[in-house]
């Protein structure tokens, strides 16, 4: 059977997006330029980190942020041995659910260790900050065992 | 006659104000402003609410892909059913009509219903003009599109050229009387709508609509919810139909699927003479001359004759008989999305008496309408001070 050539042509889609942060969101991006960590306050008194304009469960509007610790403890994590060319980080790591003190919910984030044999469940860690900050997630460059304080 | 099934009033309304940029909220600020308003005035919490029904157009507009499931916390819908439509422009007004079907088929007593668009987050003018493989593209946008339709439709009616820059002089007067308006010109002469840059002739600058950041929002609910409100609009009938943008013979200036979902709406509201029974038109106009065109195609006059509904003055809410887009409409404000779901809102305004300084004085029923795509999609409803007679 003879074989014909199929016309196909490519279709590169390139369009440029921008986001509005809004007051709760730019307010938490801007604190991580300057290195503070910002949560809201929910009415019962419990704290969202990182935070949201409205309570996801009720949906009231959340205006009252608050400063959080910059230490927290390990609830969970995984092992990342090899992380692929998109990762942020390059060398293996865990990837964890950190929940900050003065905070009741938790943030995924790196802990930068080297081998898996230290990361503990309920280990506790702290922030390790870029020197070059831009007010973005990454600022954050991950979190780093606090030496000593034991699990 | 009538909707069918149970009896649905729209008894809360809110808008965010529109603006070219709204760089002080994010997507969900956005969203909740529309929204928090309608609760606002339906005296109602988030908890009242039984379900929630989103409109917006195309998802790369923004860049955020399936937006309903993104915006579900910040529009109260954990654990309540959230529904998403998308009908091109006419999405404002088909997610109303989606959201009061909920009511008249008894399923929900009380529905929040809202849509959006975030025009500045990106450019949605050129994102309906992307080049296409195998096609010739003339990146000329939905002016581009529509203006031979016009030009068509000036030959057909012998209209006199200016006709379209009336109505964009018109509309941009309405504006100043609504504080919500993104177009806001006090000092905007007929002369200078006349001399504004020709973009896609016959349309010039001042007759297409800007480009818009906001949202719209009503509480819909069941007529045993609407009897404790002080002035529900009551949904006297809701249509829709929609066609192929592309086939032999298709009347591209007066489409079919306009006229039948028009003949619906009037024979669902028992209306016999449009003109004389409405009281209040917002209808879809983002190009100056679509104004005439639809007055026609939705039997407010015989064919041809809409132009000189505009040129009399009787579309006008000083002295007119049949005012239209008192609220400035597609002209003054067009965040794509949500600009169905604010004539459909601006109508229940009229209505429920709540239009402030863009009220029809006495308004009974009024016509809310919205068109999308090629001309091919329609939705419809007329509202009314009194609860429908059957």
């Amino acid at each position: 059977m003879e074989t014909h050539e199929r016309l196909s042509a490519p279709l590169v889609l390139e369009y440029p997006f921008t986001r509005t942060t809004g007051p709760v969101i730019g307010a938490f991006l801007t604190g991580l330029r300057e290195a503070i960590l910002l949560g809201i306050k929910r009415a019962d008194g419990t704290v969202l980190f990182p935070p949201t304009e409205y309570d996801p469960q009720s949906s009231e509007s959340l205006y009252e942020m608050v400063e959080v610790g910059q230490d927290g403890t390990v609830l969970t994590w995984t092992w990342i041995d090899k992380p692929r060319d998109q990762s942020p980080w390059k060398q293996a790591h865990a990837l964890a659910l950190i929940q900050l003190d003065q905070t009741d919910t938790s943030l995924l984030h790196a802990v930068l260790v080297d081998d898996v044999k230290q990361m503990i469940t309920g280990m506790r860690v702290t922030t390790q900050w870029r020197d070059e900050r831009e007010g973005h997630i990454n600022d954050i460059e991950g979190f780093i065992p606090i030496e000593g304080s034991g699990v | 006659m009538g909707t069918g099934g149970e009896t649905a009033a729209v008894v809360g309304i809110g808008m965010t104000e529109f603006s070219a940029t709204r760089g002080d909220v994010s997507m969900p600020g956005l969203v909740r402003e529309a929204a928090q308003r309608a609760l606002e005035d339906a005296q109602m919490d988030w908890e009242d609410i039984d379900a929630v029904v989103m409109g917006k157009a195309p998802d790369f507009f923004e860049g955020v892909m399936m937006p309903e499931i993104f915006l579900s916390e910040a529009l109260g819908c954990v654990g309540k059913p959230m529904l998403r439509v998308h009908t091109a422009g006419s999405v404002g007004g088909s997610t109303a009509l989606v959201a009061a079907s909920l009511i008249h088929s008894g399923v929900h007593q009380k529905v929040l219903t809202v849509a959006w668009e975030k025009q500045s987050e990106s450019n949605a003018m050129w994102a309906l003009s992307l080049k296409q493989p195998f096609q010739v593209s003339i990146n000329a946008g939905a002016g581009g599109y529509f203006s031979p339709i016009i030009r068509q439709y000036m030959i057909e009616s012998d209209a006199p050229d200016l006709i379209g820059c009336m109505v964009a002089y018109k509309d941009r007067q309405h504006a100043l009387l609504n504080p919500y308006a993104h177009l806001h010109q006090p000092d905007l002469t007929f002369d200078q709508v006349v001399e504004s840059p020709m973009l896609w002739e016959p349309i010039r600058y001042s007759e297409t609509c800007p480009s818009s950041d906001g949202a719209a929002a009503m509480v819909i609910v069941h007529e045993s919810v609407a009897e404790k409100s002080a002035n529900p609009a009551w949904i006297h009938a809701g249509a829709m139909r929609s066609e192929a943008n592309n086939f032999p013979g298709r009347d591209e200036v007066n489409p079919q699927a306009s006229r039948e979902c028009a003949a619906d709406l009037w024979k669902q509201a028992g209306i016999s003479n449009p003109r004389e029974e409405i009281d209040a038109v917002e209808m879809y106009v983002p190009f100056s001359w679509y104004e005439p065109m639809w007055l026609e195609s939705l039997g407010f006059c015989e064919r041809g004759d809409g132009w000189k509904m505009v040129e009399s003055g009787a579309t006008h809410l000083e002295g007119g008989d049949l005012p239209v887009n008192c609220s400035g409409g597609v002209l003054s404000s067009n965040p794509i999305g949500a600009s169905g779901m604010i004539r459909f809102a601006e109508a229940a305004l009229q209505v429920r008496g709540m239009a402030g300084q863009h009220q029809v004085a006495g308004a009974k029923k009024a016509l809310g309408h919205a068109y999308g795509g090629g001309a091919q999609y329609f939705a419809m409803w007329v509202v009314g001070a009194d609860k429908p007679t059957s």
